[in-house]
């Protein structure tokens, strides 16, 4: 009786034995395909991204350099679908995981960040954890704070960096020859220039952002800010924001009554000589306009003396990707190092580097220090010494809608 | 004193048309163009190198995609309307009015909310990302446009000239195509060239149920013209422009006057 029992549960035991293996050999082979199998799998496929595709600097990177790139490398069909607000993609796929349409998805890539990648990832709209896996990552710097979170939300591999912004407030130096070096004393120079200065309607993000320097300035300690604040803080930090704005609004541009409805709308105003600063969340837009025509020569940038607002753009694979590991092949290939100074170069793109230079060989580094910049970009120490974090989303979006009820409103 | 007049009226109208024109063909031209400025500092080809040549092979293939999703379109509004709009404009019967509201519905209620909605449809129906499926969905906003436009020339059409061709023993198809055919033709341009138009210029429903596999060229331009490149948005507006231009020149000789009488 009894040894017939133990036998029982001897057999039970090899039967859990065997099952366990098997699943486990199955399970660590789809969670770890070593990178040589991922790039095995990748060739032939196609890869559709798709990107906001309003700047043909940026079209032309992605199409006349990374795709022909790619194919030769890897062998991948890398196909661009631009679109004008990468939100509308999002929306889709929203749509599609509703359907139930989680195998075969044609979008492969996204170029997202922020609340697009809060949305996706609330929503579980991604495919990964994926980005620690891409050998390239080894260049990332993870614990710079603008890297492991996107506008507060923690990236946690779902999203793998493809470059940097920063703000650089931008000036003619043939009209302005002393431009003001904090925020303080740039609201001052606005209250002292009356119609002179002009920002974006928020939600605008250009903007928004500009609202947000505000806001810093305001209500110091800006690490306070990256979480950890209550309601009534946040509340009272904003109050203080929209007051000082709404007593800005009859020195700017129009007496405040109107605002320019987009950055490129800001930039003609500045161009056109109507106002005499204009700002950008891209640190060589400015080099990238004169080089373009778009603006004089004597146009300059600069960072305000307590930092301006940074952050970092990504890549992201959905959840229901047809190319998953094609996709993942893209992004491993924007992280190298001839791609990022391919687009470091102004007259390429001019975006700054989602990897950290420092961490490169020596002889990569030498190339990244001796690129041309363009003559209106700082360099990247000036620029990288003086950045403050975004907020989280949750900031942004409070700060938008109490701009548009509070201020544009004027209530 | 007659002809001067005749000669001013076409100046001015070609003006108020040609002028806008005039302005993105410069544009496009141009390098640098700053305020004060009449026209552009210096120019230059960079705005239609980047059209041609770095962006040349997808805005070919978009410009056939783009024509080929319109012209099926155009074909099937026309072909859908026909009848709808021959029983609305010949006969009376109950519920005539609620049904001419439900015809504009698609037109009144925001185009997002109609691609979206029938985005889940289309998915599980296996319509989405097919080239069907994009015809469809534009057909949702092109026929109520084709539907009234044809409903106006049948409200004008006398039904009794089928009757005499009949009694002089034409076969029902040879009354189709020898008497209704050509009596209503012009209307049926218009409503063509409205559908092809509104097909053409169709951006949010290509994206949301095209997904990435039919790019036409509202999807692949309508980010560059928002851009604040003003050389490049010109350039692309121009693209953009010239095939519905070639459209409707095309059609333009059924256009006259009288062919618009039965329009309403």
């Amino acid at each position: 009786m009894v040894h017939r029992h133990g036998a029982k549960a001897h057999r039970f035991g090899i039967w859990t034995a065997i099952a366990l293996v098997l699943l486990l050999a199955t399970g660590s082979a789809a969670a770890e395909k070593s990178w040589e199998q991922i790039l095995a799998e990748a060739r032939g496929q196609t890869v559709d991204w798709f990107m906001w595709g309003g700047s043909p600097a940026v079209n032309a990177y992605v199409n006349g350099y990374v795709a022909p790139r790619v194919k030769e490398l890897y062998g991948i069909e890398l196909r661009q679908g631009p679109v004008k607000d990468i939100a509308e993609v999002v929306g889709k796929l929203v749509i599609e995981k509703q359907a139930g349409k989680h195998t075969g998805g044609h979008v492969d890539l996204m170029w997202i960040n922020g609340e697009n990648f809060r949305t996706c990832k609330r929503n579980g709209l991604l495919f990964g954890p994926f980005a620690r896996r891409l050998p390239n990552q080894r260049f990332v710097d993870w614990d710079r704070p603008s890297v492991a979170n996107d506008f507060g939300e923690p990236v946690e591999g779902l999203e793998s960096p493809w470059g940097s912004a920063q703000v650089v407030m931008i000036y003619d130096q043939a009209r302005v020859t002393d431009p003001p070096r904090s925020i303080g004393s740039l609201l001052e120079w606005i209250r002292r220039n009356p119609g002179r200065f002009a920002y974006p309607a928020p939600p605008d993000f250009t903007g928004s952002v500009f609202v947000r320097h505000v806001f810093y300035h305001l209500n110091g300690d800006i690490g306070r800010w990256q979480g950890g604040y209550s309601r009534d803080d946040l509340q009272a930090a904003a109050d203080r924001t929209y007051q000082t704005l709404r007593e800005l609004a009859p020195s700017l541009w129009r007496g405040g009554k109107t605002y320019p409805e987009s950055p490129v709308r800001m930039n003609a105003l500045f161009a056109d000589g109507e106002i005499d600063f204009a700002f950008s969340y891209h640190q060589a837009e400015a080099s990238r306009n004169i080089l373009d025509g778009l603006f004089p020569d004597t146009v300059r940038t600069y960072v305000f003396d307590e930092g301006t607002i940074a952050n970092t753009h990504f890549v992201a694979i959905p959840f229901n990707a047809d190319a998953s590991t094609g996709a993942m092949v893209v992004a491993n290939f924007l992280l190298s190092p001839e791609a990022q100074l391919k687009k470091a170069d102004p007259d390429v793109w001019g975006d700054f580097p989602a990897i950290d230079p420092g961490r490169l060989p020596a002889e990569w580094q030498a190339r990244f220090a001796a690129r041309p910049r363009g003559p209106a970009t700082l360099t990247d120490g000036e620029l990288q010494a003086r950045q403050l974090p975004e907020p989280p989303s949750e900031i942004l979006i409070h700060l938008e809608k109490g701009w548009e009820r509070h201020v544009l409103k004027g209530r | 004193m007659k002809r001067s007049g005749r000669f001013s009226a076409a100046a001015t109208i070609l003006a108020a048309v040609g002028l806008p024109f005039a302005t993105l063909g410069l544009w496009s031209l141009a390098d640098r163009w700053f305020f004060p400025g009449l026209l552009p500092q210096s120019w230059g080809l960079r705005a239609w190198s980047y059209i041609l040549t770095s962006a040349g092979g997808q805005v070919v293939n978009a410009l056939w995609q783009s024509v080929a999703v319109a012209a099926v379109t155009a074909a099937a509004a026309v072909l859908v309307a026909l009848p709808a709009a021959r029983a609305l404009g010949l006969y009376e019967f109950r519920g005539k009015d609620p049904l001419s509201v439900l015809l504009t519905l698609p037109i009144i209620v925001p185009p997002l909310s109609v691609a979206m909605g029938l985005h889940l449809w289309f998915i599980r129906m296996g319509l989405a990302e097919t080239f069907i499926g994009v015809v469809a969905v534009h057909l949702t906003f092109c026929l109520p446009y084709a539907v009234f436009v044809l409903w106006g020339v049948f409200a004008n059409y006398n039904p009794d000239f089928e009757s005499q061709a009949r009694s002089l023993g034409a076969s029902r198809p040879a009354v189709w195509l020898r008497v209704m055919l050509p009596m209503i033709m012009p209307g049926i341009v218009v409503a063509g060239l409205f559908a092809f138009l509104l097909s053409w210029s169709q951006y949010l429903s290509t994206l949301i149920i095209g997904g990435g596999r039919l790019i036409t060229l509202p999807v692949l331009l309508f980010a560059l013209m928002g851009s604040g490149d003003r050389p490049v948005a010109a350039a692309v507006s121009l693209v953009f422009v010239m095939p519905a231009f070639v459209a409707l020149l095309f059609s333009a000789r059924h256009l006259g006057g009288r062919s618009l009488a039965g329009v309403r």
